[in-house]
């Protein structure tokens, strides 16, 4: 069957509507898809676009940035407490990050009335951390349920400047060569 | 290379009933439906008879915007659980998919799954009345992952898969390599337009040369300008090609069963029982 193999000079359909309108293909020949095709059009010509060469080329921003207004409170959590101590499960659709419900929990008292920034992120920690989130500040240690043996913090330096001032306090000095 | 193929010798000589039957239709005098038929068919051969029917058969799905009615196989949120929205990252993006994206979410392109959902329908209708003339499917995908998937999903519709390397002259030398007078596909339908070294599939280019229509599935890294029918969407989720599989699959189905229905229903092929 005859064919046209120009694939940068017109549509796959331009070419075969050509040849039949000339008679290089008979209409019994027509292609299967021919009729489809024309009833049903695609939405652009699969027309062969030339790759622009010139690096000069103007590069539009066509594509827009997506954000949100909730992001600036994103911002601000992740600043403060880092990348949270929960993990996000992505794999659920419905699922609700520590993130998102500092948000939501923002918004909520911002609407009752709250107009201070650094309060509203005050209060919305408060907040969660009543409802039993536990949120860490960047660089801070974690919060710990019980709090260590404050034996356990001394140093030998401090150790031996208090017993050089205080001078008689010998059970202290072998329970910390001890640890 | 040709062993390594699964055994679907996706090229067949062009002989069998379809053919003949389309040469026959051709040949009839009138184009108009064929209404008129013979009361005393003692003389004359229902050859005529046959290919005014099967001109009516072929002609009456293009009468309806949505005959297959496949605009109900998928919803956006289907979409959109499957991840079909999620692009490659800014560097990657490519020039001309620029009119398919939404936006971009700090460097991650996200497509416009309202462009996608009006493109895969215009896609999924076209395989339709592919697969309802007839004709020969065959699915491309160069992604290591998904090759049995592929192979698999065109096995359940009863067409071709090549998911293996593509030999230069497949369908452009394909008189040589497989001996004369083959019968080439139809329409092609790439799950990923990309090959392993990220340039565009020679097939896409090669269909074109050969003026065979594509449909494709478009990331934002590839270049969708020579596909006739392009479908902007991930092709890297699993999620994401197990949908447009199960869709492909679903409409080709569909169709056949709706060319057997017709046949039946005009009475060409001998019935089992009569269905009015």
């Amino acid at each position: 069957m005859a064919g046209s193999r120009l694939e940068r000079f017109g549509t796959v359909f331009t070419r075969v509507r050509d040849l039949i309108r000339s008679g290089v293909i008979k209409p019994k020949e027509k292609p299967l898809w021919y009729d489809v095709y024309k009833t049903f059009p695609p939405k652009r010509a699969p027309l062969h676009v030339k790759p622009v060469t010139s690096p000069s080329a103007k590069k539009q921003e066509i594509v827009p940035e997506i954000f949100y207004s909730e992001d600036k409170i994103r911002t601000g959590f992740y600043e403060q407490y880092g990348r949270g101590l929960r993990a996000l499960d992505l794999s659920k659709s419905n699922f609700v990050s520590t993130c998102q419900r500092f948000v939501d929990k923002y918004r909520e008292l911002k609407s009752h009335g709250m107009l201070d920034k650094s309060s509203l992120f005050e209060e919305t920690g408060k907040a969660l951390l009543k409802e039993g989130i536990i949120l860490r500040r960047r660089g801070a240690p974690p919060v710990l349920a019980e709090s260590r043996d404050p034996v356990l913090d001394l140093k030998l330096i401090d150790m031996l400047a208090e017993q050089q001032s205080a001078g008689t306090d010998t059970t202290k000095t072998t329970e910390d060569k001890n640890s | 290379m040709i062993v390594n193929y699964r055994c679907f010798n996706f090229f067949f000589p062009y002989l069998g009933l379809l053919g003949f039957r389309y040469s026959r239709a051709a040949t009839v005098a009138s184009p108009c439906g064929g209404h008129h038929y013979v009361t005393a068919p003692s003389a004359k051969p229902p050859q005529p008879q046959a290919g005014d029917v099967t001109e009516k058969i072929l002609n009456q799905p293009l009468e309806k915007a949505d005959f297959f009615r496949v605009a109900e196989l998928f919803s956006l949120k289907d979409l959109f659980d499957a991840r079909v929205h999620l692009g490659h990252k800014k560097g990657c993006r490519h020039r001309l998919m620029e009119p398919y994206l939404y936006g971009c979410r700090l460097d991650h392109d996200i497509i416009n799954l309202d462009q996608t959902m009006e493109h895969l329908q215009l896609a999924l209708n076209f395989t339709a009345h592919i697969a309802y003339r007839g004709g020969i499917i065959l699915f491309v995908s160069r992604r290591r992952q998904f090759g049995h998937l592929v192979e698999t999903t065109a096995k359940d519709c009863g067409e071709y898969a090549h998911t293996r390397y593509w030999q230069g002259g497949l369908l452009t030398n394909a008189n040589i390599q497989y001996g004369p007078g083959v019968r080439l596909p139809d329409l092609i339908i790439f799950l990923s337009t990309l090959n392993n070294v990220f340039q565009q599939h020679v097939g896409i280019r090669d269909a074109a040369k050969m003026n065979i229509p594509t449909v494709g599935v478009v990331d934002s890294n590839c270049n969708p300008s020579l596909v006739t029918y392009p479908v902007p969407g991930n092709d890297d989720t699993p999620a994401a090609v197990e949908l447009y599989c199960r869709l492909f699959k679903m409409t080709i189905n569909r169709a056949k069963d709706r060319r057997k229905q017709m046949e039946l229903i005009h009475g060409l092929s001998a019935p089992t029982s009569q269905i009015s």
